[in-house]
């Protein structure tokens, strides 16, 4: 009679229904998800390609040509438009309409033959940094690669002195979204499931069904683990559906085992929807219980490894990340997802994330008065 | 079967039910009225245990609500005032929901839920939305859930409020025939017919408890029957006029309109022949006038002003 899950059969019976007849929620649970991670997967690449690049060629001869050429042959850059003065070049590049200028001045081919320095300005539009910072090394490179070339056919070597010969793990392609789609999938999930559990609470609250609730003989535990299995397992079918979307539309293989993954999203979940009763628990309305959601969900955007390295953040951010949940599973799916890891191998995570899992439906169990006033 | 014993509630600084003390006997239907924000809905909140006294006592069946509200559980049902049911989920899974939550499963959950529906006469729909019925079904519907578990003690918060006359009084026989069977009912209501039904009843006013009693007994109080005053019933045409004519006599001690007719309170110096003569004045020549005793509505009306003209001599 007094087992201490008393009524959990009931809640799930009732919460299954109420969730599976009101379309409008699901739909709103579902959707935006797919709509963000679609969009977040596009809009954050920052594979720098086909930068709009105007040239001001005042030396207008074979070579000054052939070195614009290798520029383009980069992919990085693209020519938009020529400019016949520094001053067109400048204007060109303060409205916007090209974010790279490379000027050739008229004495470039006869200083090359001749053997002396032969200089090439190129300016570079460093209102986005991380797209300046690409383009420079681009620039460079292809300027270095020119420079040892007509310095190797002056000495007569065929070979460098100190060859590199890097090889790029995991991603070889580099592409960004190996890099943000795991990420994205971890932050998605946080917003559709905390919100989810957060107002789901506080809608009894709301309504007077939870005085309903609070008269019955319904245990503490009864009640938040029937409110939390049915979100557990809309979320885990989200996230079956995101990670097919990240490998079919986003082509992000799985290399590890999507058992391991499955596991590690489902720790995850819990953890997640623990912290959204938690929150349920504290609000008084729905309003309330959204701003509360929020406090959450924009550190993890932030300081979870998510966009930003957290290694290079400032340390008190740092811990920030090292309590959120979100941090934890991000470096997970990136292990399993793109290196192929093992649960083995990222055991104190997991460990680090079933210990948040529990602590927080523990502390929300705790934290639940069945009384009013 | 109820007991409070000097039941106090504050929040904060503001005192809501002020050492409130009454009991009911199993069987009897306890009618509980009281203005708005009187402190009605907070005892029954005491009462099932959601809200802890800040002092005083209050048993059910001999059990301390406050200290063992998890035993109380399953001996009462709560009615609230807003019928809290799950809007989405159909008057079946209504029904099933309550009933798990109660521990019924299986062929006792079948059986106990026929007997809920006959009861209650929801059969034609039993797949509607708890949200799309009217009032009535709704509150027949509430009522079904809070009796799955067959309550010995079943609290109504205000369960006619905004009801049509017909569920009102279909909702009064099935509390007749629970109270017959040997449940204890305990009713807020605003309605002074309803109030006459109820084997008891109490008058809370600004957080005490004025008065306690059955209603027939409650008509005998001094306090409603002041000495040296009688009751009459005033029958005339054009009592809106009559009215107008008798308030302002000497020795009126009150005069309302009640239907077609006027109760008054009068002094018995006051007699009939001065009444007729003023009525006469009033161009009203016939007019029936008898002898009278205070109904239910009198007497809460002579309680409030009796205690709030107490109230204000002493500040």
């Amino acid at each position: 009679m007094t087992h201490p899950f008393r009524g959990f059969t009931a809640i799930l019976y009732k919460e299954f229904h109420v969730v599976l007849r009101d379309p409008f929620t699901l739909f709103f649970m579902l959707f935006p998800p797919l709509m963000e991670m679609i969009a977040f997967g596009y809009a954050l690449d920052n594979d720098v390609k086909h930068m709009s690049t105007v040239v001001l060629d005042q030396d207008q001869t074979v070579e000054s040509r052939q070195l614009v050429e290798r520029f383009v042959n980069t992919q990085t850059f693209r020519v938009t438009g020529f400019a016949h003065s520094p001053e067109e070049m400048a204007l060109q590049m303060r409205r916007g309409e090209a974010h790279v200028g490379i000027q050739i001045p008229q004495d470039f081919t006869r200083n090359l033959h001749a053997g002396r320095n032969a200089r090439v300005q190129v300016l570079i539009d460093g209102s986005s940094s991380t797209i300046a910072g690409s383009a420079l090394n681009t620039a460079v490179a292809v300027t270095l690669r020119e420079s040892v070339g007509a310095m190797m056919a002056a000495t007569g070597r065929t070979d460098l002195p100190i060859e590199v010969r890097p090889q790029i793990l995991y991603n070889p392609a580099m592409r960004s979204p190996n890099f943000f789609v795991p990420g994205v999938i971890g932050v998605v999930l946080q917003i559709a499931t905390t919100f989810a559990t957060a107002m789901s609470l506080v809608r009894e609250r709301e309504r007077g069904t939870l005085e309903q609730l609070l008269v019955s003989p319904l245990s503490r535990w009864g009640l938040m683990l029937g409110k939390l299995i049915p979100y557990l397992v809309i979320g885990s079918g989200m996230a079956a559906g995101l990670y097919a979307i990240m490998s079919l539309l986003f082509d992000v293989p799985i290399v590890g085992s999507g058992f391991a993954l499955a596991v590690a999203t489902g720790i995850y979940l819990f953890a997640l929807l623990s912290l959204g009763l938690l929150l349920s628990t504290r609000a008084q309305n729905q309003m309330q219980a959204l701003q509360m959601s929020m406090v959450f969900i924009m550190p993890s955007v932030f300081f979870s490894g998510f966009i930003f390295p957290r290694e290079t953040m400032p340390e008190i951010f740092w811990w920030v990340g090292a309590l959120l949940p979100t941090t934890y599973f991000i470096e997970l799916a990136r292990a399993i997802i793109l290196r192929g890891a093992t649960l083995q191998e990222f055991g104190p995570h997991l460990v680090i994330l079933v210990g948040m899992g529990l602590a927080l439906f523990g502390l929300c169990v705790a934290r639940f008065r069945q009384k009013m006033g | 079967m109820i007991r409070c014993e000097a039941l106090t509630k504050k929040f904060g600084g503001f005192t809501a039910v002020d050492h409130v003390s009454f009991s009911v006997n199993q069987g009897s239907i306890f009618g509980f009225l009281g203005p708005n924000g009187s402190g009605k809905s907070t005892v029954i909140r005491m009462l099932c245990g959601l809200l802890e006294p800040t002092s005083g006592t209050a048993h059910i069946a001999g059990i301390d609500t406050a200290r063992e509200s998890d035993r109380i559980k399953s001996l009462i049902g709560y009615m609230s005032q807003k019928f809290s049911l799950y809007d989405e989920l159909t008057v079946h899974e209504n029904l099933q929901f309550y009933g798990r939550l109660y521990g019924l499963s299986g062929a006792a959950l079948q059986s106990r839920y026929r007997e809920l529906i006959e009861l209650t006469h929801l059969d034609p729909y039993l797949n509607r939305r708890a949200g799309l019925l009217s009032g009535g079904w709704r509150q027949r519907l509430a009522m079904a859930c809070s009796l799955v578990h067959r309550p010995k003690v079943l609290f109504l918060d205000e369960p006619t409020a905004g009801i049509d006359p017909v569920a009102r009084r279909e909702l009064w026989d099935l509390l007749f025939t629970f109270a017959a069977d040997g449940m204890t009912l305990f009713v807020t209501t605003h309605y002074m017919d309803e109030a006459e039904r109820c084997s008891q009843v109490g008058y809370i006013h600004l957080s005490k408890l004025v008065v306690c009693g059955e209603p027939d007994a409650l008509k005998e109080l001094p306090v409603v029957n002041p000495l040296g005053t009688r009751r009459l019933e005033l029958t005339c045409p054009h009592a809106m006029s009559a009215l107008q004519a008798v308030r302002n006599l000497d020795g009126m001690r009150s005069a309302t309109m009640f239907g077609q007719s006027l109760h008054l309170l009068a002094d018995d110096a006051l007699d009939e022949a001065r009444l007729r003569s003023t009525l006469a004045g009033a161009g009203i020549h016939s007019a029936d006038i008898r002898p009278t005793t205070p109904s239910l509505e009198d007497v809460f009306v002579a309680l409030t002003a009796s205690r709030e003209s107490e109230l204000a001599s002493r500040t």
